[in-house]
């Protein structure tokens, strides 16, 4: 008897992922007429391309409205037909207005939909899981499930809590996170507001949240919501500095603030200022994750220390809010990051061919996979330690890298040499000096890599007090 | 303020800021009272916009709704009684008696401008790209001693506070033996 | 002019992420810093130790699984052995060594699952929990493989243990056993050289070795004070005599050591299972024993190594089928007691880092 398995054979959850059915599975199921007519959409789908190819080589797109490579063209066409019309200014500055507001809500919303599906998926991914695939095809629906169930959720108000303040600042967060889209270019014309001091503004509108994000912890009455509160707040504020500073280094390189010029002059140079800035990008990285909460800076809203930090309170759409905005800021920090540091719409001549705004979704988006990369793989920081990682590393060192920058900037002015062979230089000096100083500086405040940390001793001994000092001094 | 869209902005903006500069000492909750202050300073970046003055407007927001809100509301909540309520005070007649002068003084200088010269075909004939290289140009060519006596003065309170909080071992030392003390 | 606060009172629990399971901590806080913490435990209390004295020895096996629910195998054992020197029962050869077995991979499987939850305290969003629970996975297929049950195994018999492994348990064992160590080298890598968590766990929550055997700790909180102390070795139980292993112990006493030792563990349990996979004899699982044993009066305190640390049994017999008085030492409730020593002074992501590196399970702590 006791030979005999007893129960169903052990089923591994690792063997039943296996025995799903896989892509290559399904594809054999296909009926022959799908195969054919989806035969016939890939040919069509390449003619397309080559048609797209013929026409942007004859140049016969540029400027035209349906220039698809810039969609500010189809704008500009509109304007320009409006006013032969005469039509009142007021007018069309209102379309283009509406138009460029719908695109930017679109895509916040439509991203609203797909990132937490993304997201989920993605870590599933790292974690050796298999994500939400129930809900729609490959589980795409899962996050409109989820906003239904939390608009159906009661919104509870704890007792004791200031209402008005309480109902406020939901909607108060979400006002930066749409506002911050307006001055990214996403092609050569198509910038919202393409403000002359787009940087200021970028830090203005990042400031806006602080207040919402300390009003929500303190109308929730709420210790954790308050200590979730004054933690956020006190990172957002020191976690501004470096982003100033980094982003002054790059208005000073590309001696402008207007986010639509930064981006040319990556494109005219054909160079990414990473490349020339490697500190500034990571620090404007670094602290927009603190800025943003995203691992490894999420200590506003620790979910092991203090619940969800700021919203611990709210429940139902409220709450969701709240996520949605922190979602939506994810992918803001990866336009910034691509426009300031990445080439933003630009690649190499590739804009040519393909839209700048593919190529700048496609930038956000990769920016986005290493924050999910992230937050997938590194614990959290202490308060204690973001702080005196900002204050006495980041910013010192942000600093330095500003009067280096100033220096290369009135040289990069002055010197006739070619372009690429001054950025080359640049680019050595300025990544030579970075790890100079914060090898430096690390060693000056006592940091050290921990090459082999302490590892346990391995004993055959037994015993108490004595043995344990034994081990501790050998002979 | 040829365009209506401009004009509607204008009122929109102007009433937003009144009513809640108004809402600022009439409620009397004092977070309340701060919300409304910011709502007040965005509106007023906005009337900046208005007038396209967009690094005033931004540095207002920056500054004022972003910073300055901030600050209040740490001293607020670093004030024992913070949720003492607004008004009461002794200060309310001192408080009217000064904003009125304030509202007299700035009457009258806007009385006394003459607008003409700073605004309309005047304007259009200046002629500049845009208003950063300006003020700029200002700052660090024309008014620079005005810069660096503002920028010694921020780095001396920055210094300052510095020094405040800073806890020497001395101190640290007494505090310890005070401690043993008790 | 240090700037103050005003004291304030925070509850940590009973629902919360990180008390794991439902324990509650009162914490009275000076901004980030804890001023005073208190434990308040029971909310899991099931009269564990009352019910016992109505059943039967072996009636009480199945109460053990629910005590320490995440080492189910290990309290079995402990009860099993107890019983057996308390009834004079001698327990078969070959389910010493199924015994040996069952607890070592238990230790893993539990080790897995401590160490993940210290670093989800520690703030990873799950995944090194997630790959921890890959091998736990294999290893309660083992279980279910050989006694049906995959949490509260009810495996250990007076006499001996309730079932032989079925034919395909050894394949699966020694698969599992061969990629064990690879997969313990992956976490190395992923973790030890981690800055954040080393920054996060180095020269947090510290115990010297004096506070360690004062507090009455065990298991990898004491060993990772640097106190070489492991029934396993103290105190053979079983056959592990029979075995080539070493005791790891940390050398500072911190959250980091408590975490590497568990590490180590692993590493010695995948050797204690290599050399007991090699050496065990055929013959019959389990003795028979009457289901109703009556021993004689008189007391015993028996212990064994859990993954927490020592979890004894002390019964008293009157003579009856069921013991007088049923008393189990709850390695983590005892674990626990210095946690307002190492909290108190510190902040409050310190203390939930420092409270999951002691691994508590709260059934434990609350029979």
């Amino acid at each position: 008897m006791s030979d005999q398995p007893l129960r169903r054979p052990a089923t591994p959850m690792l063997q039943q992922i296996a025995a799903r059915p896989t892509m290559r599975g399904t594809l054999l199921g296909v009926p022959l007429g799908v195969k054919v007519i989806g035969a016939l959409f890939g040919l069509a789908f390449l003619a397309l391309n080559a048609a797209i190819a013929y026409v942007v080589i004859d140049g016969r797109l540029d400027g035209k409205w349906y220039d698809f490579r810039d969609l500010g063209n189809a704008v500009e066409s509109l304007r320009g037909w409006t006013e032969d019309e005469g039509f009142h200014p007021g007018v069309i500055y209102g379309i283009s207005a509406l138009l460029g507001g719908l695109g930017i809500l679109s895509l916040v919303g439509v991203w609203l939909i797909i990132g937490p599906w993304v997201e989920r998926r993605v870590i599933a991914k790292f974690q050796i899981r298999v994500g939400p695939n129930r809900n729609g095809p490959f589980g795409l629906f899962q996050s409109i499930a989820d906003a239904l169930k939390l608009m159906q959720k009661e919104v509870i108000i704890p007792r004791g809590a200031d209402r008005f303040l309480y109902f406020v600042p939901p909607v108060m967060i979400f006002v930066p996170a749409l506002l911050g889209w307006g001055p990214i270019p996403w092609a050569e014309k198509m910038a919202y507001i393409d403000l002359d001091v787009g940087i200021l503004f970028t830090i203005a509108i990042s400031s806006l949240g602080v207040l919402a994000v300390f009003l929500a912890g303190w109308a929730s009455n709420n210790h954790y919501s308050l200590l979730g509160a004054m933690r956020t707040v006190a990172m957002m504020v020191s976690y501004e500095i470096p982003i100033s500073l980094s982003l002054l280094s790059v208005a000073m390189l590309t001696s402008s603030m207007r986010l639509s010029q930064i981006v040319a002059w990556q494109g005219h140079y054909h160079v990414w200022i990473i490349a020339i800035l490697p500190f500034a990008a990571f620090a404007f990285l670094f602290a927009s994750t603190a800025e943003i909460n995203r691992t490894p800076n999420d200590i506003g809203e620790a979910e092991s220390e203090i619940v969800a930090g700021f919203y611990t309170e709210y429940s139902g759409m409220k709450g969701g809010l709240f996520m949605a905005v922190e979602l939506g800021n994810a992918i803001l920090v990866g336009a910034l990051m691509s426009t300031f540091f990445l080439g933003g719409y630009t690649m190499f001549g590739l804009e040519e061919w393909i839209p700048g705004y593919i190529i700048l979704l496609t930038k956000i988006l990769a920016v986005y996979f290493l924050f999910v990369w992230l937050r997938a793989t590194l614990p959290r920081f202490r308060l204690d330690q973001l702080m005196g990682f900002a204050w006495k590393f980041l910013i010192p060192i942000s600093m330095v890298q500003v009067f280096v920058v100033a220096i290369e900037a009135s040289v990069f002015a002055r010197v006739t040499a070619p372009a690429l062979f001054t950025l080359g230089a640049f680019a050595i000096v300025n990544l030579s000096i970075t790890i100079l100083l914060v090898k430096l500086w690390a060693d000056r405040l006592g940091y050290a890599v921990i090459q082999h940390p302490t590892k346990p001793v391995l004993t055959q001994a037994v015993g108490g007090l004595r043995a344990a000092e034994r081990i501790r001094k050998p002979a | 303020m040829d365009s209506p869209g401009i004009i509607v902005a204008f009122w929109l903006l102007s009433g937003i800021t009144v009513l809640s500069a108004l809402l600022v000492f009439v409620a009397r909750n004092l977070l309340h009272a701060l919300a409304f202050l910011v709502l007040s300073f965005l509106g007023m970046a906005g009337l900046f916009m208005t007038l396209s003055a967009d690094f005033i407007a931004v540095a207002q927001i920056l500054i004022y709704a972003g910073s300055i809100s901030v600050l209040m509301v740490f001293a607020v909540m670093l004030t024992p009684l913070a949720s003492r309520n607004n008004g009461n005070s002794l200060y309310v007649i001192p408080a009217l008696m000064g904003g009125a002068g304030i509202a007299g003084l700035v009457g009258a200088v806007a009385m006394e401008t003459d607008w003409a010269e700073h605004s309309g075909e005047a304007l259009k004939a200046a002629d500049f790209p845009s208003t950063v290289p300006v003020i700029g140009d200002l700052l660090l060519g024309r008014y620079v001693l005005a810069f660096e006596i503002a920028s010694v003065l921020l780095f001396i309170a920055l210094l300052g506070a510095i020094l405040l909080v800073h806890e020497r071992p001395e101190d640290e030392r007494s505090a310890g033996q005070q401690g043993e003390a008790q | 002019m240090p700037a103050s606060t005003e004291p304030y009172v925070l509850n940590i629990g009973p629902q919360h992420p990180s008390t794991h399971g439902v324990f509650r901590l009162r914490v009275v806080m000076d901004g980030e810093v804890i001023r005073d913490l208190d434990m308040i435990v029971g909310y899991l209390h099931r009269s564990m130790e009352k019910l016992a004295e109505e059943r039967t020895y072996t009636q009480n096996i199945p109460f053990t699984d629910r005590a320490d629910y995440l080492a189910a195998m290990s309290s079995n054992l402990g009860l099993a052995l107890a019983a057996e020197r308390l009834t004079g029962v001698v327990p078969t050869e070959r389910s010493q060594y199924l015994r040996v077995i069952f607890a070592e991979l238990q230790r893993i499987a539990s080790h897995a699952m401590a160490n993940g939850t210290l670093i989800s305290d520690a703030g990873a969003w799950q995944t090194p929990l997630l790959y921890m629970f890959r091998e736990r996975e294999k290893i309660l297929d083992l279980f279910e493989m050989t006694c049906g049950a995959r949490l509260t195994t009810n495996y250990m018999r007076i006499g001996g243990v309730s079932f032989d492994p079925p034919p395909e348990f050894w394949p699966a064992l020694a698969e599992l056993v061969a990629e064990l160590p690879e997969r313990i080298d992956e976490y190395f890598e992923l973790l030890t050289d981690n800055e954040i968590f080393l920054g996060r766990t180095r020269n947090v929550g510290i115990i010297s070795p004096e506070d360690a055997i004062n507090g009455s700790l065990t298991g990898p909180a004491l060993r990772g004070s640097g106190v070489p102390w492991d029934l396993r070795k103290a105190e053979p139980y079983c056959v592990y005599d029979r075995f080539d292993f070493d005791i790891p112990v940390g050398t500072v006493g911190d959250v980091y050591d408590r975490f590497m030792v568990r590490m180590e563990e692993t590493k010695q349990s995948v050797r204690i299972l290599q050399q007991a996979m090699a050496e065990i004899p055929s013959g019959p699982h389990k003795n028979d024993v009457a289901l109703a044993l009556r021993p004689e009066p008189g007391e015993i305190y028996s212990r064994v190594e859990s993954p927490r640390g020592e979890i004894g049994f002390y019964l008293v017999s009157d003579g009856t089928p069921a013991p007088y008085r049923f008393h189990l030492r709850a390695p983590s409730m005892i674990n626990l007691s210095l946690l307002r020593e190492m909290g108190v002074g510190s902040s409050l992501p310190n203390a939930v880092v420092t409270l999951g590196s002691l691994d508590i399970v709260v059934g434990e702590i609350d029979r």
